[in-house]
C-alpha cells in the first residue's frame, strides 16, 4: 500500500525540524557522538510534565508534537513506533540503583519510564489517542516494521491519520557497548570521515523522527512511501545482490539516491558497489554525516525527504556526494544498520 | 476478503509444564507453578514467591539444541518455538515463513549481572554478556537457529507484546504477504522486572488470587508460548489440520496512565469490542475470555467493570490462567493464547485457582472449577500493559 506522509517532525543531533534553519548549514564537529539538539520545549510539553520526562521521552513527544504541527492536526488515529533500544537511560538508572543499593530503597519512576513503549505510550497520552498503538523492537528493523504496520492498520482503517515515528536515544553505557561491538566508531569524527572514511563503525547518533502517514492522496505535495524492502543478512556480497534486484525491479527512472553509508570500512564495499555500479549516473546524497549512525536512522533520512517536499526547499548540499540532483520526483533511500538493510522506493506526488 | 489464519499447532513453557501436553496436565489438575525462586538469584527470593521454569539455563540449552549462553528469554523462546515448529519445518518449502516475537526484558538477565563491572570496566566484562541485550536480538537468535528469514520481528508493548505479535501474523497472512506464521513472545524472570515491580507495590507476598475482593497483587512469571498460523494454502502443502483460527484482534490504548489503568477500563473495552467487530461475533458469541486477570486490585476491577459494560448481565465464563502461571509479562498473550487454542480443542475452561471471594464492585464471578465436556466455539484473551496498550484477541473453532 502506498503511505502519503503529510508532516514531519524531527529532534536530532543535526537540530530540529521546527528550526527555520534546520540542516541549512553544513554540519561542523570533532567528536564520537551525534547527540540531540534539543528544541525548547515550551510550545510543546507542559513544563511541570517535562521535568518528569527523560531524553527519550522528551525527543520523542516534542519530535511527535512538531510532526503533528505540521501536519495540522491535533490527535493522530493511531500510532506505531519502531525504537531498537527503547528507554536506554532510564533502563541505566533503575539497573544502576537496583545494584548499588542491592534491590533495596528503589522508587519506581525510572522503572516505569523504561519499557520500550513508554514514548508512544506518553504520546497516546498526552493527546488522548484511544487508537491502535504498538512498538517495534526489531534492531535495525524497528522503524521499518512500524512502518509495514502502518500500511497493514490503513488497510483496515482507510482514510485515517497514522503517527509514525524511529526513536533511539545514545546513554554513555550504550555508546561504550556500541563501541566495541564495531557498530559505533572509537575515535572522533568530522564530518568528512563520515562521508568519505574507513574507520571501524561510524559516529553514533540518536534522533527522534516522527511523521503522519495516511493512505489518502492530499491535496498539497507531499512524499510517498510506494515500497519498503526490508532483509538481513551477514554476506556484504548477497546484501548488494538484493540491493541490486530491488534497483532493477523498479525500472523507474530514479532522480536521486540517499544512502546511509557511514564512512564504516565493513559496510564501505556495498555502498561502493552500488555507487560504482547501478546507480553510478544517479546523483547520490548522503545523511549519516547529520545524524549519526543508530538503529532507527531510516526514519532520519525519511525525515529529512520529508522536511525537503513538504518545505519546498532542496536536499542540502552538504548531502551531495556526486552531483546534483534536478527535479525530484523518484527517490531511492537504501540504508543499513549492522547486517539489518531496507530499500525505499519513495516518490513526490 | 481476508484469508483466515489458522492455528497449526501450539508450543509453549512456563512454570506448570516445558511443553504443551505438560501444561495443559497442570491445567487440568490445578497445578500452580508458583513457588520460591531457584534460578533467579534475588534479595526477594524468600518473601516474593515468582512462577519460575523449572528448568537451569543449561538444561534449556539441552532441550533447544542451543548455546547455554544466550539470555534466558532466548532460551524460553527457542523451547517453545521448536515444539510449534519442528514438525513442519521439512514441509514448508516455497512457502513465505514469519516470526513474530514479543518480548518485554531481551537479555537482561545477563545484563544485570555485569552491568557494574561493565561500567566500572567494560574491558573486563565477556561482551557475550551484552550483545544479545536488545530485544530483537533474542528474536534474531532463535529465527537463525531455524532458518526463518522471510519477516523476522519483535513487538514490545509491555504485558500485551505477545498478544500484538499474534494480530499481526493473523494480519499478514490474512493479506497474503505470508503462508506460514509463528506469533507469540518470551520473557524469562530478572531482577530488573522483579524489583521494578515491587517498587509499584503490586507484587503479591502470597500465590496471588486474581478476581479475587481480597486481592493482593501479581506473582511474576516466565515463559513463552507460540501459536503456528497457516493459511489455507499453507495448511494443504503441509498437509496439517486446524482447530482453531484467529478471527477477531484488536489493539487499543486506555490513554490514562502510564502504569494504571483507568477505572471503568476505557482501552479495555475498546479493544475487546473492536476485536468481536473484526470476528463479526456477538457478546453473547462469546464461551470463555481467558482474563488478563493479573491479581492488582487495579487490574482486575477495571477489566471486570470493562467485560461488565460490554457483556451485561450475560457474562460468559472467565478465569485468569495467571494463578497458574505468574504474570509472564511479554510472554502473556501466547502463553494465554495457547490456553485459549486447548481451551476450543479439549472442550475445557479451566477454573481461576485459589478464587474465595466476591469483589465487590463486580457482579460476576469467575470460574472457579475446571469445566469439561463443553462446546468452545469462541474465545476472547485479553493482555493490558503499561503504556495504555491494550489488546484483544479472539479464536474461534474452525
Amino acid at each position: 500500500m502506498e503511505l502519503y506522509i503529510t508532516g514531519t517532525g524531527i529532534v536530532s543531533g543535526a537540530g530540529n525540524s521546527g528550526d527555520d534553519s534546520f540542516l541549512k548549514e553544513a554540519p561542523a564537529y570533532d567528536t564520537d557522538k551525534l547527540l540531540c539538539v534539543e528544541p525548547n520545549y515550551t510550545a510543546y510539553i507542559p513544563p511541570m510534565q517535562l521535568r518528569r520526562m527523560s531524553k527519550a521521552v522528551r525527543i520523542g513527544i516534542g519530535a511527535s508534537k512538531m510532526c503533528m504541527a505540521s501536519a495540522g492536526i491535533e490527535k493522530p488515529d493511531a500510532i506505531s513506533v519502531g525504537t531498537a533500544m527503547g528507554c536506554l537511560a532510564d533502563t541505566e538508572v533503575f539497573l544502576g540503583k537496583m545494584i548499588a543499593q542491592d534491590e533495596q530503597m528503589l522508587t519506581p519512576t525510572a522503572f516505569i519510564q523504561s519499557t520500550h513503549n513508554t514514548v508512544s505510550g506518553q504520546i497516546a497520552l498526552l493527546a488522548g489517542c484511544y487508537g491502535h498503538n504498538l512498538t517495534f523492537v526489531q534492531r535495525g528493523h524497528s522503524f521499518e516494521h512500524a512502518v509495514m504496520n502502518t500500511q497493514l492498520y490503513l488497510a483496515d482503517n482507510p482514510y485515517e491519520q497514522m503517527l509514525v515515528g524511529g526513536i533511539d536515544e545514545l546513554t554513555e553505557g550504550s555508546l561504550e557497548a556500541l563501541k566495541i561491538g564495531g557498530i559505533n566508531n572509537k575515535q572522533n569524527s568530522i564530518p568528512a570521515d563520515v562521508l568519505n572514511g574507513n574507520n571501524v563503525g561510524c559516529i553514533a547518533g540518536e534522533a527522534a523522527s516522527f511523521f503522519i502517514m495516511t493512505d489518502k492522496k492530499p491535496a498539497n505535495a507531499a512524499l510517498c512511501i510506494k515500497d519498503v524492502y526490508c532483509f538481513a543478512d551477514k554476506d556484504n556480497a548477497t546484501a548488494v545482490k538484493k540491493i541490486e534486484s530491488y534497483i532493477t525491479k523498479h525500472q523507474q527512472k530514479i532522480d536521486v539516491t540517499v544512502l546511509g553509508q557511514s564512512g564504516d570500512a565493513a559496510s564501505n564495499p556495498i555502498y561502493q558497489s552500488l555507487c560504482s555500479g547501478l546507480l553510478k549516473d544517479i546523483p547520490q546524497y548522503a545523511f549519516k554525516h547529520l545524524c549519526g549512525e543508530y538503529a532507527t536512522a531510516s526514519a532520519f533520512a525519511l525525515g529529512m525527504l520529508a522536511n525537503s517536499v513538504l518545505k519546498n526547499k532542496p536536499l542540502p548540499a552538504h548531502c551531495m556526494l556526486n552531483k546534483e540532483v534536478g527535479e525530484m520526483k523518484n527517490i531511492l533511500l537504501i540504508n543499513h544498520y549492522m547486517h539489518y538493510y531496507s530499500c525505499w522506493w519513495l516518490q513526490v506526488v | 476478503m481476508k484469508q483466515a489464519a489458522y492455528i497449526i499447532n501450539t508450543g509453549i513453557i512456563t512454570a506448570i509444564g516445558n511443553d504443551t501436553a505438560a501444561c495443559l496436565d497442570a491445567l487440568l489438575n490445578g497445578r500452580s507453578g508458583i513457588g520460591k525462586a531457584n534460578h533467579l538469584k534475588t534479595h526477594w527470593a524468600d518473601e516474593l514467591p515468582v512462577a519460575e521454569v523449572k528448568l537451569s539455563n543449561e538444561e534449556m540449552a539441552a532441550i533447544a539444541g542451543v548455546d547455554a549462553r544466550w539470555p534466558r528469554t532466548a532460551l524460553l523462546s527457542a523451547i517453545a518455538v521448536k515444539e510449534a515448529w519442528q514438525p513442519f519445518a521439512d514441509k514448508v518449502k516455497g512457502l513465505k515463513t514469519g516470526f513474530f516475537s514479543a518480548t518485554t526484558v531481551g537479555g537482561m538477565d545477563l545484563t544485570e549481572n555485569v552491568y557494574k563491572a561493565f561500567k566500572e570496566d567494560s574491558g573486563t566484562v565477556d561482551f557475550n554478556n551484552i550483545k544479545n541485550h536488545e530485544c530483537g536480538a533474542i528474536t534474531e537468535l532463535v529465527a537463525n537457529h531455524f532458518c526463518i528469514s522471510d519477516f523476522v520481528t519483535t513487538i514490545s508493548t509491555a504485558c500485551s507484546s505477545s498478544a500484538n505479535s499474534i494480530m499481526m501474523a493473523a494480519q499478514m497472512i490474512g493479506n497474503g504477504m505470508l503462508d506460514v506464521a509463528i506469533a507469540g513472545g518470551a520473557d524469562s524472570l530478572s531482577r530488573f522486572t522483579l524489583n521494578g515491580f515491587n517498587t509499584l507495590m503490586i507484587l503479591d507476598k502470597q500465590p496471588c488470587q486474581p478476581f479475587d475482593n481480597n486481592r493482593r497483587g501479581l506473582n511474576l512469571g516466565e515463559g513463552a508460548g507460540y501459536v503456528l498460523l497457516m493459511s489455507e494454502k499453507a495448511m494443504q502443502q503441509c498437509g496439517a489440520t486446524a482447530s482453531c483460527i484467529v478471527s477477531g484482534y484488536a489493539n487499543a490504548n486506555d490513554a490514562y496512565h502510564q502504569t494504571a489503568s483507568s477505572p471503568d477500563g476505557t482501552g479495555n473495552k475498546l479493544a475487546m469490542g473492536n476485536a468481536l467487530k473484526v470476528a463479526n461475533l456477538q457478546p453473547a458469541d462469546i464461551d470463555y475470555i481467558n482474563l488478563h486477570g493479573t491479581g492488582t486490585a487495579n487490574n482486575d476491577s477495571s477489566e471486570g467493570k470493562a467485560i461488565e459494560a460490554l457483556f451485561a448481565d450475560k457474562v460468559p465464563m472467565a478465569s485468569s490462567t495467571k494463578a497458574y502461571t505468574g504474570h509472564t509479562l511479554g510472554a502473556a498473550g501466547g502463553v494465554e493464547a495457547v490456553f485459549g487454542v486447548l481451551s476450543i480443542r479439549h472442550g475445557i475452561v479451566y477454573p481461576n485457582l485459589r478464587w474465595q471471594t466476591q469483589m465487590g464492585d463486580l457482579n460476576f464471578k469467575p470460574v472457579t472449577t475446571l469445566q469439561q465436556g463443553l462446546a468452545i466455539r469462541h474465545v476472547l484473551s485479553n493482555s493490558f500493559g503499561f503504556g495504555g496498550n491494550c489488546s484483544s484477541l479472539v479464536f474461534s473453532k474452525c
